[in-house]
């Protein structure tokens, strides 16, 4: 009954084909287009039936549609037929072509097969023709392995194996097309099939469901946001399909090269996009900083991008494309990739050997940061062994940066030292030196733990670091490093300050400087990293700096000034009248002098001017009284400065030429 | 000193696996009387060793990897220019150890920090013939990749049979699609030439048929550039060329008044233009052909000079021959694999194209024959190529080091 049911139906079809298919392609599209839709009317039967009415019509043979279909072929074909050496294989093994089953699959598939790879247009440009193209692919595929297992009719397997190949060519072509030109395979239209076909749909009702297969087709990305969906979900399982079947068939190399071909294109666009440009490490190298600083504030949003977004996006599509075709989707993923990481990657190799100018400080720290944070979220990414090199460079990149961060530090110190004492700073003033040196170190603990983790040696060893070094400890390698730049600038100001004639001069200036230095300790991070032992260190300098200040200028005032002790006699009236006049002398010098002197910190000339006052003003006073109240000294008494005069003129030092 | 933690670690016994190890230089160093005499005399005599032990012909035993025959590897396969890499490691590495003792001494005045200075900006300038050597090595890799499949498929068990060649002529033609545009790329022609007319006539479009213009034009159009492989990571001007130039400019040999490190700082000036002149040369990079002109070779130092004068003239000279041999002079590279790559290539493709179907009797034989060749060379490409572009990368980081390093004892020199 079932046997019955069955050639009536294959008899309306052949029908029909006849009728309808006034050209052989059509027909060819109408068999496919019923072939997909019931099993019944497999290929080879209808093709059987349609041989066989042929034949009854025109007394031709079986094998006449064999060699009618590689008629096109042959003008570009340099070489025989497939079909006519099948022939002649089976001639020369000296017998006669049985027409097994498997003879006629594989003729009725080099038929089908034929056409589809003829095609002037994307086989994937009408989803039907995509359908029909793979099925007749899979069986192809299971008739070359069963040929293969069977073992015993190796000119059919030969003949098979070629239309494979055939297949895989044109699978490859289509493969790449989809890739590159997504938007050429066809369109959404549900049931995008010719109308003919689907007028036969209607008639033949299928009806089993086996049509309503949904068949992915890529839709037009409009949205490209940053997430950069290369391929539209039904692209990628159309690509998918005829990697599977590649793979499948053998051809996973071919597929995994043509992939990485295929979208290295898109990739190098992408970068290309991004703005940066290809740097030599020579072009660094000869680069000013100016234009470098400009390529690392591209270079980084760049790397994040690219490493972040593009190659994890492909990262994906290779692992959507090949989805359980492993390894070849691992090999093309980094085909497709590499270089464009290793470009970007360079880059940062090549920064790291060029100038440790301290000014490049901040922004390799930057780069550095961009390529520590990426690390723990490459490996996902880079997870196969393919990309473990990949991984293994951005991991170097990272400690290339660090050591040259490390580098730089260590060039800043170099910077200070070699600094020539040759200007002094005006006034005893703070020297632009140290104003660079604090600023600089204050805006480097902003990158305090990047430092610390660098000055470590744990490059790239993110939140670990953080956890195992304590970073307000002050004995931490940065912290040690940044007091020894301090010393190194001490040693520094300390030779500067021997350019002054003026040994108080050289004192307020070293005080000046000190004091500076505590403010801007103080006020910043340096303060927890250098420790309240360093401070206080620092305190009893600018002290004892200052202490040698009074010594120094005010020393032998004093001394002039001193009248021996009170009462006792005293010193004659003309002695006293020496003293006053050489106080004159002394203090007008110091005024005229060291009131063009400065003392930036107002606290700390707050307290040079008192303990001046305190040194001087009493013994001062003590002689005008003294000298007010002798008979003889009253007589004629010229006082140049009262009391309050010098008090005055005390409370103008320092005010600096600007005054 | 923090920057030395490095040496410790880069200084990987396995680098040194070939002759002499560090260690016993450095024994040599301390057997020998101190003194900056002593030291020069040192330096040049293990210098003149390393560069001698790349010599063909005086190597003994190991007959060591990659497709050369013989006893030890032949100049410019992939065994040797490894070895070669290793000399030069080794080399700046004895000039680090010269230098730093030469500073320990307090005999570097500031001349001779400024000629240390002099050859880490020599150095830095062969970073980038590293990096389009790793290129190069990739796209050989590359290669290998296409060629592996057409051997292997013509290699498959059985009689050969039309799908199998078919397979086997795609591959080759997507091959001879990259080296023809690396051999543009490269500025030479010969060998492409020849590729390039297989390419037209079509390996993988036997499916051909008149009335498919289009889609025909629009993937043939892309076939071309689909393979084109060359997308470097220098930048698309960068010469080979130009860049040899620059790392030999100014490299001329120190007046016999000139002490202390003239000497040193010359052969490793010597010793690193003639590597990245092999590097160049070796592998495909743009606009290598140019940089094979015999006038790019460093300037040669007297023969009677240096202990290490001779064997590097030797050298010098061996590869200059290699370049000028006509064999050689259209090659994508002068590196013995490539070339052994290439001539299996065009054998296979030969004894294909001369193959009728069914492929019987010594028309199979030879086509078998061609791709067990094949095979053979991609064999020796798959083992070799990995370590020695993970030995680019290595004297890339070394030279990135040592300029850390030059510059750090420097500063403490000051001190």
């Amino acid at each position: 009954m079932a046997e019955d049911g069955e050639e009536k139906l294959l008899a309306t079809v052949q029908h029909i084909v006849q009728t309808l298919g006034s050209s052989d392609t059509m027909t060819e599209d109408i068999l496919r287009v019923f072939s997909n839709y019931d099993g019944r009317l497999s290929l080879d039967k209808l093709y059987a039936a349609r041989a066989a009415a042929a034949s009854a019509a025109g007394g031709g043979g079986g094998l006449g549609g064999g060699g009618e279909h590689s008629m096109p072929e042959s003008p570009t074909l340099p070489l025989p037929p497939p079909p006519a050496a099948a022939v002649s294989a089976a001639a020369a093994a000296g017998r006669p072509p049985p027409v097994t089953s498997m003879e006629r699959t594989v003729r009725t598939l080099d038929r089908q097969i034929s056409q589809f790879v003829a095609m002037d247009r994307l086989i994937w440009a009408d989803s039907a023709d995509a359908d029909a193209f793979l099925e007749a692919v899979d069986d192809l595929i299971g008739t070359v392995q069963e040929l293969e297992a069977a073992g015993t009719n190796r000119g059919l397997f030969d003949r098979a194996e070629e239309l494979l190949s055939r297949c895989m060519a044109r699978l490859e072509e289509e493969f790449r097309a989809l890739i590159e030109r997504p938007d050429d395979a066809a369109p959404a239209a549900p049931g995008g099939f010719r109308s003919d076909g689907s007028d036969d749909e209607e008639d033949f009702g299928g009806g089993d469901g086996y049509g309503d297969e949904p068949i992915p087709i890529a839709k037009p990305v409009t949205d490209y946001d940053v997430v950069i969906d290369a391929l539209s979900p039904g692209s990628v399982a159309n690509v998918h399909q005829i990697a599977r079947r590649m793979v499948d068939a053998g051809f996973g190399r071919e597929c995994a090269e043509v992939y990485a071909a295929a979208r290295r294109g898109f990739v190098d666009e992408s970068v290309a996009r991004l703005g940066v440009r290809p740097r030599t490490a020579e072009e660094v190298h000869a680069s000013s900083w100016e234009e470098l600083e400009f390529d690392i504030a591209r270079w980084i949003p760049a790397f994040n991008m690219v490493f972040r977004i593009l190659i994890p996006s492909e990262r994906r599509l290779c692992d959507r494309v090949f989805d359980g075709l492993a390894p070849f989707g691992d090999l093309a993923f980094v085909a497709a990739m590499r270089t464009q990481a290793l470009q970007l990657i360079s880059f940062g190799d090549a920064i790291s050997s060029s100038s440790r100018a301290p000014e490049r400080l901040f922004r390799v720290v930057d780069m550095y940061e961009a390529v520590r944070d990426l690390l723990p979220d490459l490996d996902p990414v880079f997870a196969d062994p393919y990309s473990a090199a990949l991984r293994a460079e951005v991991t170097a990149v990272c400690n290339t940066l660090g050591s040259s961060i490390k580098g730089i530090f260590m060039e800043l110190e170099n910077l200070i030292r070699r600094d020539p004492a040759r200007v002094a700073a005006q006034g005893g003033g703070i020297h632009p030196i140290t104003r660079y040196v604090m600023n600089y170190l204050r805006a480097a603990c902003g990158s305090r733990q990047t430092l610390e983790e660098v000055m470590e040696g744990d490059f790239g060893a993110v939140g670990g670091a953080a956890a195992a070094v304590d970073p307000d400890r002050p004995t931490s390698s940065l912290a040690v490093h940044i007091a020894w730049i301090m010393d190194v600038l001490h040693k520094n100001l300390d030779i500067k300050s021997k350019i002054y004639r003026d040994p108080s001069l050289a004192c307020v200036f070293l005080m000046n400087n000190g004091k500076y230095i505590i403010q801007k300790v103080n006020d910043s991070e340096l303060g927890v990293l250098l420790g309240d032992e360093w401070i206080k260190q620092m305190t009893n300098r600018v002290r004892r700096w200052s202490m040698d200040y009074q010594r120094v200028t005010w020393g032998k005032v004093t001394t002039v000034l001193q009248t021996g002790g009170p009462g006792v006699g005293g010193l004659p009236a003309t002695a006293m009248k020496q003293k006053l006049r050489m106080f004159n002398t002394y203090f007008q010098e110091i005024y005229e002098v060291q009131s063009e002197w400065v003392i930036a910190d107002e606290q700390l000339r707050v307290d040079v001017r008192a303990a001046v006052a305190e040194a001087v003003m009493p013994v001062y006073t003590a002689l005008i009284s003294r000298l007010k109240s002798s008979p003889e000294a009253r007589h004629d008494l010229y006082i140049k400065y009262t009391p309050e005069d010098v008090e005055a003129c005390i409370q103008h030092l320092f005010e600096g030429a600007a005054k | 000193m923090p920057v030395t933690e490095h040496q410790g670690s880069s200084s990987s016994p396995s680098t040194f696996s070939f002759g002499r190890s560090l260690l016993s230089l450095r024994r040599d160093h301390v057997a020998m009387p101190s003194g900056e005499e002593a030291d020069l005399e040192a330096f040049q005599r293990h210098f003149a060793a390393s560069l001698g032990e790349l010599l063909p012909g005086e190597v003994e035993g190991g007959g060591g990897g990659g497709g050369g025959g013989g006893g030890g590897e032949e100049i410019l396969s992939v065994a040797w220019i490894r070895r070669l890499l290793e000399a030069f490691i080794l080399c700046q590495e004895e000039f680090r150890v010269f230098v730093a003792q030469a500073r320990r001494r307090g005999a570097l005045p500031a001349a001779g920090e400024k000629l240390v200075v002099e050859f880490h900006e020599r150095a830095v300038k062969a970073l980038d013939v590293c990096n389009a050597a790793r290129d190069g090595v990739d796209q050989v890799r590359r290669w290998e990749r296409l060629a592996d499949i057409a051997a292997s498929v013509l290699l498959a068990p059985g009689e050969i049979h039309e799908g199998q060649l078919r397979r086997a002529r795609k591959a080759l033609s997507d091959l001879s699609v990259l080296l023809v545009d690396d051999t543009a790329a490269s500025g030479s022609g010969g060998v492409a030439s020849f590729l390039a007319s297989h390419r037209n006539r079509s390996f993988g479009r036997a499916r051909a048929s008149p009335s498919r213009a289009s889609f025909a034009g629009a993937t043939s159009a892309t076939s071309s550039s689909h393979f084109r492989s060359l997308s470097w990571s220098v930048s698309r001007a960068w010469s080979a060329s130009r860049q040899l130039q620059a790392i030999g400019a100014g490299l001329a040999a120190p007046r016999a008044h000139e002490a202390g490190l003239a000497a040193p700082v010359y052969a490793m000036g010597c010793v690193l233009h003639l590597v990245a002149w092999a590097l160049v040369a070796a592998v495909p990079c743009p606009d290598r052909s140019t940089a094979l002109q015999a006038h790019h070779l460093p300037a040669a130092p007297a023969r009677a000079a240096f202990p290490w004068a001779p064997p590097l003239l030797t050298l010098q000279e061996r590869l200059a021959e290699e370049g000028k041999r006509k064999d050689r002079r259209n090659s994508c590279g002068l590196l013995k694999e490539i070339h052994v790559l290439e001539k299996s290539t065009q054998k296979l493709t030969d004894a294909i194209d001369a193959a009728p179907i069914p492929l019987f009797g010594d028309r199979e034989a030879d086509v078998r024959e061609a791709a067990a060749e094949l095979a053979a060379v991609c064999a020796a490409m798959r083992d070799g190529l990995e370590p020695l572009e993970r030995q680019v990368r290595e004297v890339f980081h070394r030279i990135v080091r040592s300029r850390v390093e030059g510059l750090d004892s420097s500063m403490h020199n000051a001190d």
